[in-house]
């Protein structure tokens, strides 16, 4: 059963006088578990794809519906609760929080969604540190990581709260070859372990032989859709 | 809320530099403040105390009639039952004396000028337990003889007359008839009081029976209450002996130093509002200063709000972390300049400053009534009140910024470089 349908999306931005369209018409059904890749020459519409999914956008024309939800005509507040109950983030940039530690950092997504006590919290975020192999690194403040284990930060910050969904906008593109591979592995493991539907983007072409489903943009549109 | 503080205490932590100049231009602002209004308090509590112990007392009863007519300071209207007054007052812990007083009017002369001036007759042995004269006197204060009188020492000079000399009186007596008579200069009051230097003449009751015909008439009573620490208490003393005396006595209309000294008051009033416009424009610039700092940090940490708002956060939560920075670093402003001005507060109560000594003891107080060591003065409402004022300024100055910060758009926010 899908749990996210995109029909007709479209967005346009303005440049100045002109209007650019970003996505043109996109269709799209993702099931829970599935491990996909979306990939595509820069200028694509990969990110605003990734944005649209994750509701931090909304969409010129069509609907996103997640689990039966239509959330085009969401308030930005709603998107808010939303995003808080369903969707995760990995970044590029990993964009840990600088002033707290990795279990902070990791449980911020928890005090976001105001569910766990504070018992359960550091429970939850001890136990999925473990996971991404960060035992014992706790209590450091992420300048005192690497950049593949301030990835592995993001992750488990991304999966802490259990997300339906986590989206990943080139998390292996500023990671030499060996960490990527790492963290691909580490987001396959998760994925299968968890049954958490991973989507990400990406130039990198063994995270794109890694996915199990793999969509290519042109232009603003789905070029292909294939499934390994 | 907790994790929103721990955010902002870290980011405020972590810019040492920015947080330390923006808390210390608050603290400097309140610092002031409190020294300034220290310095104001003192000096109207010096000027009241002078007034009390020269010419007001604390608390002066005069006759209802006499009241009505006092500008003109007429000698029929007396005080009847003085003995009585006096009897009410003797059993109450706050009354330390009570003395007796008759103004006159009369023209002082040297033969080659004479100048009016109002005159004070005084019971000499009764009178110091109510007023302080005998600090400022050159001279002797008045013995018992008939013939004995005290000049302002401004009056004196323009006079041509010193202790020792002898000068004219002239008067109308009680029953208004033309008296004139030859006094010797006992003592000359030294005050830093223009007011009172150049018009004081006082003569004791034995004289005055004699060269106005008196007969006893007393026209106030002037009683001395014991000093308070804080200028409040001691005027609720005096309002409280006031009421005692009007319950008593309803002929009399008595009257506190508050009472008397409204128009002294009313200026260091305005003197007052001239210190809360600095502190004014001293926020202000703290205001602005802490404004900078947020937009600053705010600006440092867009990628940031957008990584918070992709996980949910709330635009109010987003704006509230950043208001907490602007709280946090007014709090500490705040705290540190209620300290620095309890300081310089504590030591203005403690060690006072001589105003004599600055002003050149002379008419540089603008007729004011103060000289000598003026101390500061506590004030815990002002000091609470800046606490919080401090704390208000910046945090209303973080949440401008802040509101920018949570209404910003999440894809614009991830895309900031």
């Amino acid at each position: 059963m899908a749990i996210l349908d995109l029909k007709g999306i479209r967005k346009e931005y303005r440049k100045g006088e002109k209007t650019v369209e970003a996505l043109c018409g996109v269709d799209l059904s993702i099931e829970k578990g599935e491990f996909l890749s979306i990939v595509g020459p820069s200028g694509s519409g990969k990110t605003t794809l990734l944005n649209i999914i994750g509701c931090l956008d909304t969409p010129s024309t069509g609907s996103v519906v997640y689990n039966g939800r239509e959330l085009g005509r969401m308030s930005e507040k709603g998107l808010s609760a939303y995003r808080k109950d369903n969707i995760a983030f990995i970044f590029q940039s990993y964009n840990l929080i600088p002033v707290l530690t990795v279990q902070e950092n990791v449980e911020l997504p928890l005090v976001i969604e105001r569910k766990s006590s504070r018992t359960e919290m550091r429970a939850k975020a001890e136990n999925v540190i473990a996971a991404v192999g960060l035992s014992g690194m706790a209590d450091r403040l992420p300048r005192e990581l690497s950049g593949g284990q301030e990835q592995r930060v993001a992750i488990a910050r991304a999966l802490v709260k259990n997300p339906i969904v986590v989206l990943a906008d080139e998390p292996t593109a500023n990671l030499d070859s060996h960490t990527a591979e790492d963290i691909i592995a580490l987001m396959e493991a998760m994925n299968r372990d968890r049954h958490t539907t991973f989507i990400f983007s990406t130039h990198d072409k063994r995270m794109e032989s890694h996915a199990r489903r793999v969509i290519v943009l042109r232009d603003g549109a789905v070029a292909s859709d294939e499934r390994k | 809320m907790g994790m929103l503080f721990k955010i902002a205490l870290r980011n405020i932590l972590r810019h040492k530099r920015r947080t330390i100049t923006s808390a210390i231009t608050i603290a400097v602002g309140i610092m002031f403040f409190l020294f300034m209004d220290s310095v104001m308090s003192g000096l109207d509590r010096g000027g009241i105390d002078n007034m009390i112990e020269l010419s007001a007392s604390a608390v002066k009863a005069q006759t209802r009639a006499y009241e009505n007519e006092k500008e003109a300071f007429p000698l029929k209207y007396g005080i009847g039952n003085l003995a009585g007054l006096r009897a009410l007052l003797a059993n109450d812990p706050r009354v330390i004396g009570t003395t007796p007083r008759t103004q006159f009017l009369g023209q002082l002369s040297n033969d080659r000028q004479t100048v009016p001036v109002v005159g004070t007759v005084v019971d000499p042995s009764s009178d110091t337990t109510v007023f302080g004269p005998k600090r400022f006197l050159i001279g002797n204060w008045l013995s018992g003889d008939t013939r004995e009188i005290i000049l302002g020492k401004r009056l004196a000079q323009d006079m041509g007359v010193g202790v020792g000399g002898y000068i004219t009186l002239y008067a109308l007596t009680k029953y208004d008839s033309r008296n004139a008579d030859e006094f010797s200069v006992a003592g000359v009051l030294n005050t830093s009081d223009p007011g009172i230097n150049q018009s004081t003449v006082i003569l004791s009751y034995a004289a005055a029976n004699d060269f106005l015909d008196l007969e006893g008439l007393v026209t106030e009573a002037d009683i001395a209450i014991k000093r308070r620490v804080n200028l409040r208490d001691m005027a609720a003393d005096a309002a409280d002996v006031k009421r005692k005396i009007a319950s008593i006595f309803p002929d009399l209309a008595p009257a506190t130093f508050m009472d008397i000294g409204a128009s002294f008051l009313e200026i260091a009033k305005s003197k007052r509002a001239f210190g809360v416009i600095f502190l004014l424009l001293l926020l202000l610039i703290a205001g602005v200063g802490i404004f900078n700092t947020v937009l600053m940090s705010i600006y440092e940490r867009i990628r940031e709000v957008g990584v918070l708002r992709a996980h949910g956060m709330a635009p109010a939560q987003v704006t509230l972390m950043f208001v907490l920075e602007g709280f946090i670093t007014g709090l500490a402003g705040s705290a540190l300049g209620v300290l620095l001005g309890s300081c310089a507060t504590w030591a203005l109560v403690v060690y006072g400053y001589p105003i004599d000594k600055m002003t050149g003891n002379g008419d540089m107080t603008a007729g004011m009534p103060f000289w000598g060591t003026v101390y500061g003065e506590w004030n815990v409402p002002a000091i609470i009140a800046m606490f919080i004022f401090g704390t208000l300024v910046a945090t209303i100055a973080g949440l401008i910024p802040a509101r920018k910060a949570g209404s910003m758009q999440v894809t614009d926010a991830l895309r900031f470089a």
